[in-house]
């Protein structure tokens, strides 16, 4: 369990938008740069961490009650997709670092996948 | 590192190229994104992805990548299993979602 | 007017609240034996301006910074807690209401009072004007949310309306290719469902399986229908088109299985899992197409058990 920004210190990412919930506490990570699996096998509440960035990646949060995105390999997410998560009160962050690096990061800070929460995944046989 | 090593850690399943574990893995990427894939990804590479399209098979040869991790327990498709094996490309299937994977991967000293 | 109803709220609470909700239970208490000069340094190191002063358990009296300052005026620094002290010790007990708290600060002017168990007498607390504060504010804060929930909940609109059945239902049109704009549908859809106060996770599932279903009517259709049925034990959620229709839907339906245009993967979609998503996110689903006719995918979420 771990801040915003302490991950925004970790990824040396910076804030998209939402500066002002970066108190927001994470558990769970979840990486994925397509969005049924995220759909299928997150969990609400996690950090989604993925390279897309199009509208879809936030209706997908929003479905799922995800609140806080991270952008991976350096993408820069435009105007429509800041507004979007601004209307839906979602954090968005962006980083320079590859998946791998920043889920790895993250992973030995003690971000954990639901798989280690055993918590029932929607949707998941 | 080689791929036996991080096979043997991480019980994933071997579903083709068994003969082909010694390979060095020199670093990792994760993406599901082909065209990601083949402008980042650096030879070597081990690829955690959940996609199971024949065509991750031709990626992998291209880029002359070190095998592919299948995440998420996906059932690989028959055509990808059969262009792999031709090809003797190891591909690993892990019931493990990407982001976990990616952190025991990491873990072990596959990083960049 | 509402200002006026705050007030009105927050004397309430200073009648529903005891002091034990707000007093704080951490208490660095001393013995008569410290002397000022130590005792500057546990107010310093703790944050705090005040403390009781306790002897084999029992409450002795209260020193406060005051003392302090007074002591280091006279050059008394080296005096000990004994000497200096207030024995007149005012306490209050865990159960009285805040409204008795409230009337003994304004008519002592003191700082802060010990908060004492009425049987045996142990020091329970410290209770400060700062701890009321708090401790209204957070109740304020409980209620207002929950006030914030019930204006937004439609829910008993089931129970207002008497019919042997009452079905609410909403319709979205979805445009065909429009990439942007796709997932609004579900989005208001879900809204709805949260405005009528279904529990969070089968919101949560009917929206995946909503999400789910239009976005294959964006990237396979020339456009079509999203609609919810919402009755008290159901949400019956139908997608159809009149697109180019599923050829094999066994096939269909195989995790994997995709025949949407590498465009569609790119943007994070056609990997072959939207239809398993719908039927694992709902509790029984059904898929008629037609080749050259169309689609049609209903899909049901019981409310009363759990999948």
């Amino acid at each position: 369990m771990m801040t915003l920004k302490e991950i925004i210190v970790i990824l040396k990412a910076e804030v998209v938008t939402g500066a002002d919930k970066l108190n927001m506490k994470i558990q769970i990570g979840c990486a994925a740069d397509l969005m049924s699996d995220i759909l299928a096998f997150s969990s609400p509440g996690a950090l989604l961490l993925t390279g897309l960035t199009n509208p879809q990646v936030i209706r997908t949060a929003e479905m799922i009650d995800i609140k806080a995105i991270c952008f991976v390999r350096a993408k820069k997410p435009d105007n429509t997709i800041t507004t979007m998560a601004d209307d839906l009160n979602m954090v968005l962050l962006r980083t320079d670092l590859p998946m791998f690096e920043s889920c790895g990061r993250l992973y030995k800070e003690g971000i954990v996948s639901i798989d280690n929460l055993g918590i029932d995944k929607n949707g998941r046989e | 590192m080689k791929l036996e090593a991080i096979v043997e850690k991480m019980n994933m399943k071997v579903v083709s190229g068994s003969s082909q574990l010694d390979r060095e893995v020199t670093g990792g990427y994760a993406s599901d994104l082909m065209s990601d894939v083949i402008a980042n990804s650096k030879e070597g590479d081990l690829w955690v992805t959940l996609q199971i399209h024949q065509n991750i098979v031709a990626v992998a040869q291209l880029k002359e990548l070190s095998g592919i991790i299948i995440v998420n327990n996906r059932n690989i498709e028959v055509e990808t299993l059969k262009k792999a094996k031709e090809v003797g490309l190891p591909i690993m299937v892990t019931e493990l979602p990407a982001f976990e994977i990616i952190g025991k991967l990491y873990e072990l000293g596959v990083d960049r | 007017m509402a200002e006026n109803k705050k007030y009105t709220k927050t004397q309430e609470l200073t009648y529903e609240l005891r002091v034990k909700d707000v007093m704080n239970r951490t208490v660095v208490a001393v013995s008569p034996k410290t002397t000022i000069n130590e005792l500057r340094e546990i107010f310093r190191d703790n944050r705090i301006s005040g403390t009781p002063v306790e002897d084999k358990g029992k409450l002795i009296g209260i020193i406060s910074i005051e003392d302090v300052i007074n002591c280091l005026s006279e050059g008394e620094m080296d005096a000990i807690v004994a000497d200096k002290m207030s024995t007149n010790v005012e306490v209050l007990r865990p159960d009285e209401p805040l409204v008795h708290a409230v009337s003994k600060f304004n008519k002592s002017g003191f700082g802060r009072f010990p908060v004492i168990e009425r049987d045996g007498g142990k020091l329970a607390g410290v209770i400060t004007k700062g701890d009321i504060i708090k401790g209204i504010l957070e109740k304020l804060e409980i209620h207002y949310h929950e006030e914030e929930i019930q204006r937004h909940r439609a829910s008993y609109i089931f129970d207002d309306i008497v019919a042997d059945q009452t079905t609410l239902s909403f319709q979205y049109n979805i445009k065909s290719k429009d990439f942007n704009r796709a997932g609004e549908s579900s989005s208001q859809l879900k809204k709805a469902l949260n405005c009528l106060g279904i529990q969070p996770d089968l919101v949560r599932r009917s929206a995946i399986a909503a999400y789910e279903a239009e976005m294959n009517i964006v990237v396979f259709a020339d456009g079509g229908r999203l609609s919810a049925a919402v009755q008290t034990s159901q949400i019956k959620l139908t997608a159809s088109d009149s697109g180019p229709g599923i050829p094999d839907i066994e096939k269909a339906m195989q995790p994997g299985y995709s025949t949407a245009p590498d465009w569609v993967q790119e943007l994070g979609f056609g990997a072959g899992m939207g239809l398993m998503n719908i039927k694992n996110c709902t509790d029984k689903m059904d898929i008629q197409s037609e080749i050259g006719k169309g689609t049609h995918i209903t899909a049901i979420i019981y409310l009363n058990n759990k999948k």
